[in-house]
């Protein structure tokens, strides 16, 4: 009886291990060919662990003086200004919103809740060429708003339904006990429900960040313009024209991967509140 | 403190009314419990009274001011809520002094106010912590103080002892009876426990199905309950009701169940005498039934159920009719279940209900 139970858990051991290796073997690679000359990454038999480490390809890209570096540092300016913009707008409409669905009975309320998700339902690409359309007439394709607007409509739909959830296990009554206590129902959110929300509006900013941060498909279409270009795009472009300096690139993927990383390490604990939030009764 | 005045409130949800037509004056200085089952519509009145709800129809005034559409901060009220609604990222000191903040009082007199209602609530010692580092009993102080801290015009509290267990319960409802007659404030307290409300209140409002039954001092509540609904609801164990046939035999007039008669006494006669019906509810508590084990003079035969030792007092409960009628014997009295018993109601102090409209006949 126990010897089998022994077998279902190391069998349930060695699977995680497999998975662990998948997903983390690539990273190391990257991480290691990144500190590899271009000579020593193309190598065969490869060098398992670089036999002369070397910081070359990061100073390259962070330095801006040189061309190659000019052009990653401005990509990743781009980005960074996207995806912050689409994070911030996103939660300026998503707290109200969110606060709005779990708050108020108002007509049409079921009906816009379930058609914020609509857009969820369809894979991405599907909205490019309306969305192409869309911004065309807009005026907005080869500008940044047009790819904010976008992922605005992307982000949003979630981020609400994260939110919501948190307000509706933020009880009631205490704003009805900051509304006696004397605040008008805008202060008793701004005072009482906010900072009580903060996690909440941290995790969905986490999701609307990355979501943005990552985003290949529109960014490659809307932009044209070399300056404008975002990093997944840019990196991509930017390397084809150098045949292929597998260092240089890798170097190019671990600095793009920094800032989700972090973001993730230093929030998790919010990030895994939101998710499970109203998932057990406290 | 001031007086609060309910004139015809109604509150509707579309076709559904919660509260309908509740008319009742609370005066300064009193404390007023409003009871009912769940549902009922006294926690609506109460959020009626706060402003947290708009209001259907008909007036509310307090002191003078009709308050209709002002905003709960406007109204110059504080309540207890049930889960107490302490401000969770706030300090107790916090607590307490924020509705003094939302008035803008100056700094000094605020943390002379906070430290007095510190002190006479026994909480000082708390001041610095957070609420989630607090026991129940603690919170509930808290919620009280942050009530009590700004001399509102009324307290509105909403089943504020409900979370608490048994003992701490009867040792708060002892506390706030004292802090109401401290402070001659005007409470008007929510709670589904007519036991709470029997034994702190100055009058209480019953409440059934949104509107009023009975508003009048419990002791008036208790010996007179306008109808069955008020009569079964408050007292425990309940007041034991039975649905009898009246039999009218020229100028004497009785009771009559399953093969036996109980005849009336003049007065109870002439009440019988005034349903609409040839059904008449009988009403008794179990302190007013005598409990005999042979046949008496106007006596009601009837078959024990079940036997509930409490301790100081028994109760017994006895098949009549049907229904079920709870008597009460001293402890020392051996009854058992499944054996023939005689019932001797008290007809000075016996209920009789008209069985169409449910009301008291008088």
């Amino acid at each position: 009886m126990s010897g089998r139970v022994d077998g279902w858990r190391w069998a349930g051991r060695v699977f995680l291990v497999l998975i662990l290796l998948f997903t983390a073997v690539p990273m190391v690679w990257m991480l290691l060919t990144s500190i590899k000359s271009q000579f020593a990454a193309m190598q065969y038999p490869p060098q398992w662990w670089p036999k002369e480490p070397t910081l070359e390809n990061y100073t390259k890209l962070l330095d801006p003086t040189n061309p190659v570096g000019n052009d990653f540092l401005r990509y990743m300016w781009n980005s960074f200004y996207v995806s912050l913009a689409t994070t911030v707008l996103g939660v300026a409409v998503a707290v109200p919103a969110a606060y709005a669905f779990s708050r108020f009975r108002f007509p049409g309320r079921t009906f816009l809740f379930f058609a914020v998700l609509l857009r969820n339902m369809f894979p991405a690409v599907v909205f490019l060429m309306p969305l192409f359309i869309l911004m065309r007439w807009l005026g907005l394709v080869g500008t940044h708003g047009s790819l904010i607007l976008t992922y605005l409509t992307f982000g949003l739909p979630l981020s609400i339904w994260l939110l919501k959830g948190f307000y509706d296990n933020i009880p009631i009554q205490l704003e009805q006990a900051a509304r006696i206590d004397g605040a008008t129902r805008f202060q008793a959110f701004l005072l009482i429900v906010m900072p009580l929300s903060v996690p909440g509006i941290l995790a969905t900013s986490i999701f609307s960040f990355i979501g943005a941060w990552n985003e290949y498909v529109y960014a490659a279409t809307f932009l044209n313009r070399q300056d404008q270009l975002t990093l997944p795009v840019g990196i991509q472009r930017f390397f084809a024209e150098f045949a292929t300096d597998w260092p240089g690139l890798m170097a190019a993927t671990f600095l793009m991967s920094v800032p989700v990383v972090v973001l993730f390490l230093i929030l998790q604990r919010y990030f895994v509140r939101a998710l499970t939030e109203g998932a057990v009764k406290s | 403190m001031a007086k609060v005045t309910l004139e015809n409130v109604v509150k509707t949800y579309g076709p559904v009314t919660a509260v309908g037509d509740v008319s009742f004056t609370v005066q300064d200085g009193e404390f007023v419990a409003l009871v009912g089952p769940s549902g009922c519509g006294k926690t609506t009145t109460l959020n009626l009274i706060a402003g947290l709800i708009p209001i259907s129809g008909g007036n509310i005034r307090i002191g003078d001011k009709l308050v209709n559409d002002l905003d709960p901060k406007d109204r110059d009220i504080a309540m207890v809520f049930q889960n107490y609604a302490l401000y969770p990222n706030k300090t107790v000191a916090k607590n307490l002094a924020f509705p003094l903040q939302m008035r803008r009082l100056p700094k000094d007199e605020i943390a002379r106010k906070v430290a007095e209602a510190a002190r006479v609530l026994d909480i000082t010692h708390l001041l610095e912590r957070k609420p989630r580092e607090l026991s129940g009993g603690q919170q509930q102080r808290v919620a009280l103080g942050r009530a009590l801290v700004r001399d509102p015009r009324a307290f509105l509290m909403d089943e504020p002892l409900s979370n608490l267990d048994a003992k701490l319960r009867v040792q708060m409802r002892t506390e706030l009876k004292r802090f109401h007659q401290d402070l001659k404030a005007t409470i008007i307290y929510v709670t589904h426990d007519q036991l709470e409300a029997v034994t702190m209140a100055d009058k209480m409002a019953v409440m059934n199905g949104g509107t009023l039954q009975q508003y009048d001092s419990p002791k008036n509540v208790f010996d007179h309950p306008v109808n069955t609904f008020v009569a079964s609801f408050v007292g425990s164990p309940a007041m034991s009701l039975v649905p009898l046939r009246r039999v009218v035999e020229g100028d004497a007039v009785a009771l009559a169940g399953d093969g036996w008669q109980m005849p009336l006494s003049p007065a109870n006669a002439r009440k019988a005498l005034s349903a609409k019906s040839d059904t008449v509810i009988l009403g008794a508590r179990h302190s007013t039934i005598a409990l005999h084990d042979g046949p008496r003079e106007g006596a009601v035969p009837g078959r024990v159920y079940t036997v509930e030792p409490t301790g100081d007092v028994t109760f017994v409960q006895v098949h009549v009719d049907g229904a079920i009628v709870i008597a009460s014997l001293a402890p020392d009295v051996a009854v058992r279940s499944d054996t023939n018993v005689w019932l001797g109601f008290d007809q000075s102090r016996m209920h009789l209900f008209d069985c169409e409209t449910q009301m008291a006949l008088t």
